[in-house]
């Protein structure tokens, strides 16, 4: 995995390689399949862009890569990014999904973000054997500790954040007006906490007009045209920006625009778009209180006590997790090549009783010997069935074990080391990307089947 | 000895206030705050009357008395003001200025004799003239502590830092709009004050010279910042920041008005 985030990287420097704007998620993914990656989930929100590889690529070649496949990266983009590798990635993701990693501690938005970044890889054909069960198991594991912890009660959002900001300006907030720019989720949290402090008077400018015009009805506001928003700013109190736009639609000329029809009322702008919204330099102006996506960090990091608890709890339980699915993932590398070489025993059997049988019953029908075929799959299906689990459990609970199992059915006596596939090994650990490495993540030597070749190497 | 309670009493209320703020918390210290800021104020009324009632007078003839007075009527507005807008942070200031004054007035009193009262007092134009002076700068200093807190909370969302210590503030507004109203009640008070002075003086009866008194320059000086203050605030449309500064400007001159040596103004 390598990736930047909030606690590496400032807003300035994540807008520059966010994939949140239409299309350009599909066309990273295109590209990273024509780069000959086989497995990847490119999971980029307002706080941060990891991209998880399962292979043999190393985390420099990721970084070149990632830096590519977005037209606006930064300049020295590896001095904001982590690598992680081997079982580092499975903490990791584990942590981000259950919303540890998050601005807003246990928020549960990140969730859904994940689940929808692990979608858009599937549809894109780049999930298999390693992604698939990592990712589900994530999501499993976040959904443990929210319903069981109560992670996300109390957890104050950044639309908690912004309308609570709003209140210590305004007072209350009935009678002020809202603009809301953009009719995404994080729009319609934001307009929320809003409407729920009291905000009465809420207009939705929206790209698509029927977006906007079906958030305002939710909120109770009224939709307008997006080219009539610039209007509505000498009118407004509070400005919420959250457009997909790939730069500023709110500029500081618009702003200083319609400062004189104000009359020195404040003017609060809360831009949580990634890439920013508003230009930045319309917060120097007087009367002008612009709070973007980090600002809002400072607010939220005042958290209650109890949750504080929660969330030392959710620690535990997602740590137990990840350890319990790379045990799991361990033990089933294990056990897979004896299960392998079990069925291909069995096959081989199966295929030198039916050559037999073939030879004495030369007059058999393609259909008699289409059922015949079918018969014998069936059976020893059934056979395996038992045995295959239990070499599984014993592969989990007594590996020592699977030496016997391999002696008793008189298989490969020696398959070599099995491989990794989420190493522990101090040489793939945790570590930032220092501009210009030549090679930080060299592989392990791989041996055995060539299965299961991990996403840290 | 009511006023040695008065003065604590104001002293553990600006404390409790103050407490409330830095810890950032507004609960238990607050109302405690609030009770010891008003049973003060009940205290500090009783004293007055019992003076007044004593010494057979208005509670204005000595300077001592006269700043007494003042702190009465800033703890009493601060009190009414907190009814309106969230003024915890504000309530530590006023509370505080209110027993500086009353300390004040109890060491100047204690150094000058009480001499016996101007016949001036007796007449009930001269009462209002000083009553309703007093109050407008009862007024003004407390749009002085709200217009404080403007300008901090401004610093504080403007630089984005120390954003914990909102929570203790009134609303940015808020605290605009309790200074602009505190001046729109004290600036009618102080044109009723300078406007029943000049009436009696212009009764006659006063020492020569009168219409010259620094006193009462000054306090034209006082009237003409707030009048000013009101004006921009109204029609001009200075940024609130600005005007917040001409507060201080006009509080500065009205602790001048208090100090500044008088011929006329005496009335003991």
């Amino acid at each position: 995995m390598v990736g930047l985030s909030h606690k590496t990287a400032p807003v300035e420097v994540r807008e520059r390689i966010a994939f949140t704007a239409p299309g350009r998620l599909s066309e990273a993914l295109a590209g990273l399949k024509s780069a000959g990656i086989t497995e990847a989930v490119l999971l980029s929100t307002c706080n941060r862009t990891e991209l998880y590889v399962a292979g043999d690529t190393g985390p420099d070649v990721l970084l070149e890569l990632l830096a590519q496949l977005h037209p606006e990266a930064p300049p020295k983009l590896s001095s904001y990014c982590e690598e992680r590798r081997g079982h580092r990635v499975v903490e990791h993701l584990f942590r981000v999904t259950s919303g540890l990693e998050s601005m807003v501690l246990g928020e549960s938005d990140i969730a859904r973000q994940v689940k929808d970044a692990y979608g858009a890889a599937a549809q894109a054909g780049l999930t298999g054997p390693t992604l698939n069960p990592l990712f589900h198991k994530a999501l499993e594991a976040s959904k443990r500790a929210r319903t069981e912890l109560d992670l996300s009660r109390g957890a104050f959002s950044v639309g908690h954040a912004a309308a609570q900001l709003a209140e210590q300006l305004f007072g209350s907030l009935r009678g002020r007006g809202v603009l809301i720019l953009g009719a995404g989720d994080m729009s319609e949290a934001t307009a929320r906490h809003l409407a729920s402090a009291g905000a009465d008077t809420i207009f939705v400018a929206n790209r698509t007009f029927e977006r906007a015009a079906r958030l305002a009805e939710v909120l109770g506001g009224r939709a307008i045209d997006y080219e009539a928003f610039p209007a509505q700013l000498a009118k407004v109190d509070i400005v919420v920006a959250s457009t997909s736009a790939p730069r500023p639609v709110v500029t500081r000329a618009l702003i200083e625009s319609s400062l004189p029809a104000r009359r020195h009322r404040p003017l609060f702008l809360i831009d949580i778009a990634v890439p920013r919204d508003i230009e930045a330099s319309a917060g120097d102006l007087s009367d002008v209180y612009l709070y973007d996506i980090d600002d809002l960090q400072a607010v939220v990091s005042v958290e209650s006590a109890a949750r504080q608890r929660r969330a030392a709890k959710a620690e535990t339980l997602i740590s137990h997790e990840a350890q319990v699915y790379l045990e799991k993932s361990r033990a089933a590398l294990a056990a897979a090549p004896l299960v392998t070489a079990l069925r291909a025993r069995h096959q081989a059997v199966l295929q030198s009783e039916l050559a037999r049988l073939y030879r004495r019953l030369p007059d058999l029908t393609d259909a008699e010997r289409a059922a015949i075929e079918a018969f014998g799959e069936s059976v020893l299906q059934k056979i395996a069935h038992d045995p295959t689990r239990q070499i599984r459990v014993l592969a989990e609970e007594q590996p020592e074990k699977l030496d016997t199992i391999r002696e008793v059915f008189a298989l490969d006596p020696s398959p070599g080391p099995f491989p990794s596939v989420f190493p522990t090994s101090s040489a793939e650990g945790k570590g930032s990307i220092p501009s210009g490495s030549p090679s930080l993540a060299p592989s392990e030597t791989e041996t055995g089947e060539g299965r299961g070749r991990g996403m840290g190497r | 000895m009511i006023l040695v309670f008065t003065l604590a009493l104001y002293l553990v209320g600006a404390a409790l206030l103050g407490a409330s703020v830095i810890v950032r918390r507004e609960g238990a210290l607050r109302s405690a705050g609030w009770i010891a800021g008003g049973l003060g104020a009940l205290l500090h009324a009783a004293a007055i009357g019992l003076r007044c009632a004593a010494l057979h007078r208005a509670p204005f003839v000595t300077p001592a008395e006269s700043l007494s007075l003042l702190a009465w009527l800033l703890v009493l507005l601060y009190l009414g003001a907190q009814l309106l807008w969230r003024l915890t942070a504000a309530g530590a200031l006023a509370l505080g200025l209110g027993f500086l004054l009353l300390f004040l007035a109890g060491r100047l009193g204690d150094a000058t004799p009480v001499g016996a009262a101007s016949p001036l007092l007796a007449e009930q134009g001269v009462s209002l003239h000083v009553i309703a002076t007093l109050a407008s700068f009862g007024a003004f200093a407390l749009a002085f502590c709200c217009a404080a807190l403007f300008l901090l909370e401004q610093k504080l969302l403007k630089s984005k830092r120390a954003l914990g210590w909102l929570k203790v503030l009134p609303p940015l507004v808020v605290a605009d709009r309790a200074a602009l109203t505190l001046v729109g009640i004290g600036f009618p008070l102080l044109t009723l004050g300078i406007l029943s002075g000049l009436i009696r003086a212009a009764g006659g009866g006063l020492k020569p010279g009168w219409a010259s008194d620094p006193k009462l320059l000054l306090a034209y000086g006082v009237w003409g910042i707030y009048g000013a203050y009101l004006w921009v605030r109204f029609r001009s449309g200075w940024p609130p920041a600005h005007t917040a500064l001409v507060l201080l400007v006009g509080l500065l001159l009205c602790l001048l008005v208090f100090v500044v040596p008088t011929a006329v103004h005496r009335f003991g």
